[in-house]
């Protein structure tokens, strides 16, 4: 059996985030084939899928959840559902760009059904910690104001919210107006949150400047 | 007076007004600002791919199997009861020997196993009675009998070494609470429909 399934691209396609940064890794289309044999219900191709997007759809959902723990739940709802619903995939957009929505939708879930339970602006503090101690194997303390923290550690302090969606809009390339959607809101609120997670990031990267304008 | 933050990024996005972008083009501040918010941008871009530090396949794989093979996860509580019955089975035969956290950790999960085949029992009850229902309760109704199906492949394994403990209970909690919460959908599924 061949596995070469699948072919690297670097075309955005329709119903594709228009963002100019979005992750080469994430805009791989994949093969008819392994498509159509994975609606078939073909493991291999099922499979093969799974480890395709592996990566990419469990490094969406760490970035927008708190906790590796959330990631990986994220991780298998996403793919159960995915693979669950792949008979019904169109082909309308890309493959790529749906598991990816998919990805998002369940993470934000995720998000807001905790919302409740634990102040954001805490736990986001305690997240930077863990992720810090996680990297650094437990050994080093994540450096903390007003010392230079770098772009992942301040990325993991930031609000849910706001780290939702920079990573959305900065990264994935979602428009405001498909963020607004996603979380509920207006595409101001997301073009706040968006300034305001700069805003803070600037405050941890540089916690000695200024911003010139005001 | 310079630009707000906002319509930095508007600027930076290529969706700024034209009074904004006139104005960043002949700021030096404004501009080296809009720089430094593209630095940024590329920087997270640029931050390395993650991976789960196990493989979920084999559980995706079990649930998406037991998916195709029970329509309806209904059908799934009747294999959760077997497996219930087996653990309750084991937990007897070995229950004079146990220690008094093992017979504690039994005795809970004992609790948890009643309390979900009582709710599975109030689900058949509400399972053919409403035919209407919301694309949104429907995406509910999903969600939470995907993560069920999670829950039971993850009590399939865990059933394996038949000793009661802590990580079991945590699953028995989780599917009680999982399906609690689907009695709730389900009630007001049937509420609506006026039956």
């Amino acid at each position: 059996m061949t596995l070469n399934f699948f072919e690297p691209a670097t075309v955005l396609h329709l119903g594709e985030p228009r963002g100019a940064t979005t992750r080469p890794t994430q805009t791989t289309i994949v093969d008819e084939l392994v498509l159509a044999r994975a609606k078939a219900g073909n493991e291999a191709a099922l499979e093969t899928l799974y480890r395709h997007f592996e990566a990419p759809v469990y490094t969406l959902a760490r970035r927008l959840t708190r906790t590796p723990h959330d990631a990986e739940d994220v991780l298998q709802e996403t793919f159960l559902e995915v693979l669950r619903s792949i008979g019904r995939f169109r082909g309308d957009g890309s493959f790529a760009g749906w598991i990816r929505k998919v990805t998002a939708s369940k993470a934000l879930m995720r998000l807001r059904t905790q919302r409740s339970r634990v102040p954001e602006e805490e736990l986001s503090e305690e997240l930077a910690d863990a992720i810090a101690a996680d990297r650094d194997h437990g050994v080093a303390p994540i450096a903390t104001a007003p010392e230079r923290l770098d772009l992942e550690a301040a990325l993991a302090r930031l609000p849910n919210t706001a780290r939702a969606v920079i990573w959305l809009h900065d990264v994935e390339g979602y428009s405001h107006d498909e963020i607004a959607a996603m979380v509920g809101k207006t595409a101001s609120f997301s073009k706040s949150q968006l300034a305001r997670a700069h805003a803070r990031l600037r405050e941890m990267l540089e916690p000695t400047s200024e911003g010139p304008c005001t | 007076m310079h630009l707000s933050l906002e319509d930095l990024l508007a600027v930076r996005d290529g969706e700024a007004t034209a009074d904004a972008a006139g104005h960043a083009a002949s700021c030096p501040e404004c501009g080296a600002e809009i720089e430094r918010l593209r630095t940024i941008q590329r920087g997270l871009a640029a931050l390395p791919e993650d991976r789960p530090e196990q493989d979920f396949w084999p559980g995706v794989r079990a649930a998406l199997a037991a998916h195709r093979n029970r329509r309806h996860w209904l059908a799934a509580g009747w294999a959760a009861a077997g497996l219930a019955a087996a653990f309750t089975l084991t937990i007897g035969v070995r229950g004079g020997l146990e220690a008094w956290h093992e017979a504690k950790l039994s005795r809970e999960t004992r609790e948890l196993v009643a309390a979900s085949q009582q709710l599975e029992q109030q689900l058949r009850t509400y399972g053919s009675a409403g035919r209407v229902v919301s694309g949104r309760t429907a995406g509910t109704i999903v969600q939470l009998e995907d993560r069920i199906a999670l829950v039971d492949t993850q009590l399939s394994r865990a059933g394996s070494d038949r000793v009661p403990s802590q990580d079991v209970l945590n699953l028995w909690q989780e599917r009680v609470r999982l399906l609690d919460a689907l009695v709730s959908v389900q009630t007001s599924r049937t509420a609506y429909v006026g039956l």
